[in-house]
């Protein structure tokens, strides 16, 4: 267990997180068990070889879906090509296990390379683009791959093909199916786990914000490059020994094996897979995966009217169930849920907000800076940002000093928000500096930027909000999640402990905003003010020496806005850490802020005390578009 | 060259067609139709039956399959599109691929799997213009694509209607608060997208020789790189993508004719298309809104 | 009561999902006022008029226009009608030219009556002059206040009895702010009756006849402009102690 130093609380959820003996040994079971089944009952009438046959194509599916999963279900990145992934592993493996006769496990960690190397070439692509553009290149990319180098003779042997070996272990051959379908099921099972690892670390966090919104990820530290090579990368290399793993049990692989023109063609099968099983849902995927494989095989006796009634079930599933099978599940479940719910929410919504918590230094970061109260925390200067040749914000300087809550007041357009993102790094000043701790931030992205301490809220609420508060308040602490992405995915103590710290922060900070009833409710489902809430968490979690909020009280009725100010005062008082907060609402920047920036047309307009602001009636008329006479 | 640039013109213009059918239904509905390609072959099922079978004249024929594959496009927005309304993109987009499975499995399921041949609308060698040998078919194909292609634009920029399919692709919820109903923009795109399929497929025909189920696939491809060139939205920018998919690829094929590297004009377009990408992400031909 | 009505919502509650955002929410505009809602960020401003236009489902409640119950008409159908629209952001058809915008304003009056077009679309060149030598720039390429008034053009093109407006001011410069101020005054005196959400309170006082505080969902208060009790004003919009009294005196 992590060191957590200076808890000031106990942990009230009683939350654990250890590697008993247990759980290892329930492991190796699994493992064993996945394998029993097809070895005690090969040959006998139950799993004819034919049988095992199709049970095997049934696994294989089940992995190409899973791959998909990844990429598609869990980060949003639409690959339309993904049986080119398939395509290049089965060649990878078959070259090298037919001529230089190496083993069939050396073959497929050839897949993986390749598979990784090419997801690599089309991730770039999937670095500038999005949606439709993104899912054309990557048709494209497949249909490149089948037209010319699947049909390349001196490699793939084109048409002709090539003939996949089984594996072999000593002297024993995985020639039954039965035997080969064994071999897959203990596969499955690491592959399972695997994803397992994905989803409850900070990979499979990063990769879900990236889905519902680049900017929220971003501002929670998310490299969102990098995770998404990340996804690809690693749906590619699944692909690809998935690809290479039903190659071997069909025994061949040729150029149209995985053509956009063939029966099947899995670019778009996997496509209907994961979406009718419900993006980033493992069990629907691979229920669906199965279901699909199995499926022909029933109803082979129609004489085509499958392929028929098939097409319009597929069309008819979708326009009923558009989240696929385990959206529907939600529904149902959301639809059972929803009137405690809403009862529940109208009362929480009159609720104060609570106190805010003193989280800790997390771990991984080094200890909290000395710095004097009053000296200048943040210095902006100079800095200009222009869209489409209209300045946002021009030549706008300013200085944040610790222990201080600053104002940034303006009109609607006068370039808050961008300055803003300046500070933070989403958008790139053509000039200026920003030297934070007097160290200069401009070449750093946002997620170093968060890294270094600063914390931000956005002006619509920067949540992710398919997922959990407790999801939430753990991606929140991403940039603190220092473990490197191989130890995540193979779950190592290292991760395991990280995570474990995570969780117990997250807990933490739940309880003592009070919504340990809410841990496990998905975001959107909260109310606004409550959302603010969970935001305002989210920030500190880190414990940021300086957070940046952008209109927190937005949405917020005259009473709660009062005990938001107290909250704030809190923050500065309590917690000793520092604010430039953005607001309409004058009375509360008059409440709480020691110092004001006026901001208009992108220029500051004014600054001074709060004293000195609230005399210059000049300036409130600008903030209300006009002169006040 | 030349001769390749003729040929390529031909052709692309036909895949202009195909990716003009694609941004409409990407304008109106904002999903990727991957039904776009087999419709117009299920067009030629159609024409075929027509025209070999009932033994009706090549226009009406192929009038007939125009028709039936604009009603499959409208009834398949009314059915299912148009239900979809608040449902997430890509699972319409699902839909659209059940919708190819299910013009695949019909075809199959009556015609078979074996290949058929439509009759060619013209017979004779053709002409020789500027020096270079064209094809009737060829000529047919260049002159519809653009009739169509001007008579689109026309009607688009024309009439109250056509400006309203444009305003609710730039502003879906500004065109409903000036009274111009979205189901029926959807349902205009779709129909055309139906009928432009058809087309398509009835002009490169002649061109491939016989069909089968799935023979649009590399059209459809083609006509998707075309529409990415375009920028997705500009129709203008389909067709001239269109045409530039068409060009390259001739030019590379008769270039590079003597290669042992299968597929370089498949190459040759992924080529384009990164490089296109890298240098303007949002197409050539879509202004970035000022 | 509801004669001289020319919109009314009555009781009116609606949401996304399971966030309720208007709780039994009433309001109306009189026929020839102009009527302003206001309140702060979320309050549910947008939503009511969202819920006019028929863009959003009233959960329950029922909306009303010169005397037949819209509830259940479509947007489009309220266009013809004789409603007007705004919308929030002067959403323009930025690839279109300011004359192909108005054309497409005046789609329910060609439909209705072709031959007017030509007549009504010369009245508000007229009226905005600037229009008339710019009508062949693309909207997109204009100021923020050239688009406010197109938009505000557009929404009269279709000869509507009452023009909805959602957020005209927001992220306009002062002048612009004034100029579509005498825009609105001129529309008003025209005839048509304006119902307008704002931020901006001295802007929204200045304008209306009437406001409405809508704070979490609901009407709290609702006055003639002249007749307001200032200090309540100033507490729902939150405009505090040292602003009411400016603001508000400067709005009369």
């Amino acid at each position: 267990m992590s060191d957590i130093r200076g808890w000031p609380y106990e942990n009230p959820s009683g939350f654990r997180f250890k590697l008993t003996k247990r759980k290892v040994v329930a492991a190796a079971l699994l493992v064993a068990g996945a394998a029993l089944p097809p070895l005690l009952l090969r040959s006998t009438e139950i799993l004819s070889s034919s049988h095992a046959l199709v049970l095997g194509r049934a696994v294989c599916f089940a992995l190409m879906a899973l791959s998909l999963n990844i990429l598609l279900g869990y980060a949003g990145q639409i690959s339309l090509g993904h049986g080119a992934f398939l395509g290049v592993g089965a060649f990878a493996s078959g070259l090298l296990t037919i001529q230089p006769q190496l083993p069939v496990m050396i073959g497929l960690a050839g897949a993986a390379v390749a598979g990784a190397l090419f997801a690599l070439v089309l991730g770039f692509p999937a670095l500038r683009l999005r949606g439709l553009y993104l899912s054309i290149v990557t048709i494209a990319f497949a249909f490149m791959m089948e037209e010319s180098w699947f049909r390349w003779e001196p490699l793939t042997g084109g048409s002709a093909g090539l003939e996949l070996p089984r594996p072999r272990a000593g002297n024993f051959v995985f020639f039954e199916h039965a035997d080969y379908l064994a071999m897959l099921l203990v596969i499955f099972v690491g592959f399972w786990l695997l994803d397992q690892n994905v989803t409850r670390t900070k990979i499979g966090r990063a990769f879900n914000a990236i889905r519902w919104d680049e900017r929220v990820a971003q501002g929670f530290g998310v490299s969102v490059a990098g995770y998404k090579l990340l996804a690809f990368v690693v749906s590619g290399a699944l692909a690809a020994v998935s690809g290479a793993l039903y190659g071997h049990l069909i025994g061949f692989v040729n150029s149209e094996s995985f053509a956009f023109k063939s029966q099947p063609n899995f670019s778009l099968l996997l496509v209907i897979i994961v979406v009718i099983g419900g993006l980033g849902s493992r069990v629907g995927v691979a229920l669906a995966a199965v279901f699909y494989a199995l499926i022909p095989e029933v109803l082979r006796a129609l004489q085509g009217w499958e392929l028929i009634i098939g097409a319009i079930a597929l069309i008819d599933v979708m326009a009923r169930h558009p989240g696929g099978f385990a959206g529907a599940v939600r529904k149902a479940r959301e639809k059972r849920g929803e009137k405690n719910a809403r009862g529940r929410l109208d009362v929480v919504e009159e609720a104060e907000m609570p106190k805010l918590p003193n989280m800790p230094r997390p771990a991984g970061l080094p200890d909290r800076p000395d710095v004097l109260p009053g000296s200048p925390l943040l210095e902006v200067e100079g800095v200009s940002v222009s869209f489409r040749g209209l300045k946002a914000v021009d030549e706008a300087s300013l200085t944040v000093r610790s222990g201080q809550i600053v104002g940034l007041i303006g009109p609607n357009g006068a370039g808050k928000t961008t300055l803003f993102n300046a500070i933070s790094g989403f958008v790139k000043p053509e000039s200026g500096s920003v030297k934070f701790l007097s160290r200069e931030l401009m070449d750093l992205p946002p997620h170093a930027r968060a890294r270094a301490g600063i914390g931000r809220t956005f002006q619509q609420i920067g949540l992710t909000k398919d997922l959990s508060v407790k999801e939430n308040l753990l991606l929140a602490q991403h940039v603190v999640a220092d473990y490197p992405v191989v130890k995540g995915l193979a779950w190592t103590p290292r991760a395991f402990d990280t995570e474990a710290s995570l969780h117990e922060r997250a807990h933490v900070a739940i309880a003592a905003l009070g919504f340990d009833a809410f841990t496990d409710t998905p975001v959107r489902n909260l109310s606004h003010g409550q959302q603010r809430i969970i935001e305002l968490g989210c920030v500190l979690v880190t414990a940021p020496e300086l957070l940046l909020l952008d209109e927190p009280s937005a949405g917020m009725s005259p009473g709660a806005v009062e005990n938001l100010g107290e909250r704030l005062r809190d923050i500065r008082d309590d917690l000793g850490r520092t604010v430039l907060l953005i607001e309409h609402h004058i009375p509360l920047v008059l409440d709480v802020c020691d110092y004001i920036y006026v901001l208009n047309f992108g220029k500051v307009l004014a600054h001074g005390t709060t004293e000195e602001i609230a005399r210059k009636p000049e300036v409130i008329g600008a903030y209300f578009g006009e002169e006040v006479a | 060259m030349g001769q390749a640039i003729v040929s390529g013109l031909a052709n692309g213009g036909i895949y202009a067609l195909l990716a003009v059918g694609i941004v409409l239904v990407y304008k109106g509905s904002r999903v990727l139709n991957f039904a776009q390609g087999e419709m117009g072959t299920f067009g030629l099922f159609i024409a075929f039956w027509l025209i070999d079978v009932i033994e009706l004249p090549w226009l009406a024929g192929a009038l007939g399959a125009i028709v039936v594959v604009a009603l499959i496009g409208f009834s398949f927005e009314r059915v299912v599109v148009r239900h979809m309304g608040d449902a997430p993109r890509l699972s319409v987009a699902v839909a659209t691929i059940g919708l190819l499975l299910l013009l695949f499995a019909v075809e199959l399921k009556v015609f078979g799997p074996s290949p058929r041949l439509l009759p060619a609308p013209f017979s004779g060698l053709g002409y020789e213009v500027f020096g270079f040998f064209v094809s009737p078919t060829q000529i047919m194909a260049l002159a519809t694509a653009v009739a169509l292609g001007v008579a689109l634009a026309a009607f688009l920029r024309r009439t109250d209607f056509g400006l309203g399919v444009l305003a609710a692709s730039q502003d879906g919820v500004a065109t409903r608060l000036v009274g111009i109903r979205l189901s029926r923009v959807s349902s205009f795109t779709w129909t055309v997208a139906g009928a432009v399929s058809a087309m398509a497929a009835l002009l490169i025909a002649p061109t491939i020789g016989i069909f089968a189920a799935g023979f649009m696939t590399g059209l459809f491809v083609r006509a998707l790189a075309a529409a990415l060139l375009g920028g997705l939205t500009s129709l203008p920018g389909a067709f001239i993508g269109g045409v530039v998919v068409g060009v390259v690829e001739a030019v590379v094929g008769q270039r590079f004719v003597q290669s042992t590297f299968p597929g370089i004009q498949s190459v040759s377009v992924m080529v384009v298309i990164v490089l296109v990408l890298l240098l303007r992400p949002q197409g050539l031909f879509v202004r970035t809104a000022a | 009561m509801t004669g001289n009505h020319l919109v009314e919502l009555c009781g009116v509650s609606t949401g996304f999902g399971a966030n309720t955002v208007l709780h039994g929410c009433s309001y109306h505009v009189k026929e020839g006022e102009v009527a302003a809602v206001l309140g702060l960020n979320g309050a549910g401003k947008s939503v009511s008029l969202k819920v006019v236009a028929g863009l959003l489902p009233a959960w329950s409640g029922t909306v009303t226009f010169r005397g037949e119950d819209i509830t259940n008409t479509s947007v489009e159908e309220r266009v013809f009608l004789g409603m007007g629209h705004v919308p929030q952001g002067r959403q323009v058809f930025p690839e279109f030219t300011v004359e192909q915008n108005l054309r497409l304003g005046a789609y329910a009056l060609r439909r209705r009556d072709r031959a007017r077009y030509q007549s009504v679309l010369d009245g508000i060149y007229d009226r905005f002059p600037v229009l008339a030598e710019r009508r062949n720039q693309l909207a997109g390429t204009m100021s923020g206040g050239q688009q406010a008034m197109v938009a505000v053009a557009r929404g009269l093109m279709s000869e509507p009895t009452l023009l909805v407006i959602d957020e005209p001011s927001a992220g306009l410069s002062p002048v612009a702010v004034q100029d579509l101020f005498e825009t609105l005054q001129e529309v008003h005196r025209s005839g048509v009756s304006l119902l307008l959400v704002e931020q901006n309170v001295t802007f929204s006082l200045k304008v209306a006849d009437r406001v409405h505080i809508m704070q979490r969902g609901q009407i709290v208060y609702e006055g003639d402009v002249g007749r307001l009790d200032t200090s309540k004003v100033a507490d729902y919009l939150g405009v505090g102690r040292l602003l009411s009294k400016t603001v508000l005196e400067a709005a009369r």
